[in-house]
């Protein structure tokens, strides 16, 4: 018999070969030391792996496993939500109308006469606030109108260059009024 | 209970499938929420541990297609003209694990199993560590018999070269 393959070793030390092959093998094996020592080495391995030592499992595994069991992730289940929502709210509407004793009709011309007087109130409060805020811009554009009519009197009167001198003595006295008031509050220090 | 029965093979495979014992304990319990939630599925004339490690296996083979980790279709040849299946033994050098002690030859192969690729050491492990049968194996990976039992020994061969780099 010739020497074996690595498929007839393993099956032989898994002991699945046919009683007839298994006693072949056994025989060639006595008689060759390269395949006896093959076989040996292949066997000590297997040992080792089939004797690993186990990894260590937390007493409190199965209880984590439950209580992740008991309470599963619920999937693509939006209309069961919205249904289940309905169906309490329609329930919380039946206890509180039994709790009041009204009836139905009562319960939501009452709910929505409520409805339309807080609506009344929010439509005086803002026609009120528009009337206010059209005021003050009236107030604010004739002010202005004022300012402009009396300074195009005023550069009516006075030469070019007087109006150029006044620009420029107005534009100083502010940047020195700025750095002043800069300087006195240490502002951008 | 079928937690406490099956907990310790389950995580014994899954601890040596995603690495870390956190995530493994995790992955573990996924393999018990989801056997319970697809119960109606379950075919009782399959085992049911067999049943339990197929889901393991996908839950695992998601992780390493999500994590981008390479392993092999076993289906594929390994490259090799062979398929890595031939018999190499020295003549006059020491046997490999006779130069170790047994605890010592546990720790190395269990390194070296962690070098394996991931669909080998997947069988590997069934079959040393899980002590599944070929036939559910197969099952398992919905394979022909003979084609899990080579996968097998080309696991255990490559486990053998391992082992003799590292002597």
């Amino acid at each position: 018999m010739s020497c074996l393959t690595i498929s007839d070793l393993y099956d032989y030390l898994e002991e699945g070969l046919s009683p007839e092959r298994m006693n072949e093998v056994k025989a060639h094996l006595l008689g060759c030391r390269r395949c006896r020592r093959a076989a040996e080495e292949r066997q000590l391995i297997a040992e080792a792996a089939s004797t690993l030592p186990p990894f260590e499992v937390p007493e409190d595994f199965p209880e984590r496993v439950m209580s992740r069991i008991s309470r599963p992730k619920v999937k693509g289940s939006g209309w069961l939500i919205g249904l289940v929502s309905g169906s309490s709210l329609l329930t919380l509407i039946s206890v509180v109308l039994i709790a009041s004793g009204r009836n139905a009709l009562e319960f939501f011309s009452g709910a929505s006469q409520t409805f339309w007087e807080s609506a009344k109130n929010a439509a005086v409060l803002t026609a009120k606030l528009a009337a206010l805020i059209s005021l003050i811009g009236r107030t604010l554009r004739s002010l202005l109108e004022a300012v402009s009519k009396s300074l195009s009197v005023l550069t009516s009167f006075l030469h070019p260059g007087v109006q150029i001198f006044i620009l420029v003595l107005a534009l100083g006295i502010l940047a020195s009024l700025f750095y002043g008031l800069r300087k006195k509050l240490s502002i951008g220090d | 209970m079928i937690v406490r029965k099956y907990q310790q093979p389950l995580l014994g495979y899954v601890s040596r499938m995603v690495g870390q014992r956190e995530m493994a304990l995790d992955f573990t319990q996924d393999v018990f929420v989801k056997a319970y939630a697809s119960l109606r599925t379950y075919e009782p004339r399959y085992k049911f541990s067999t049943w339990l490690f197929k889901i393991a296996s996908n839950l695992v083979i998601d992780h390493w297609r999500k994590k981008k980790i390479p392993s092999f279709s076993l289906s594929e040849p390994l490259g090799r003209d062979d398929d890595g299946l031939t018999l190499e033994v020295p003549d006059d050098e020491p046997s490999v694990p006779r130069t170790f002690e047994l605890a010592e030859l546990r720790r190395k192969v269990e390194t070296a199993m962690e070098r394996l690729p991931g669909s080998l050491r997947e069988l590997f492990v069934w079959r040393h560590v899980n002590e599944l049968s070929y036939e559910e194996m197969a099952e398992i990976k919905d394979l022909p018999i003979g084609t899990v039992k080579n996968r097998v020994f080309q696991a255990k061969e490559m486990i053998r070269r391992l082992l003799e780099e590292t002597s």
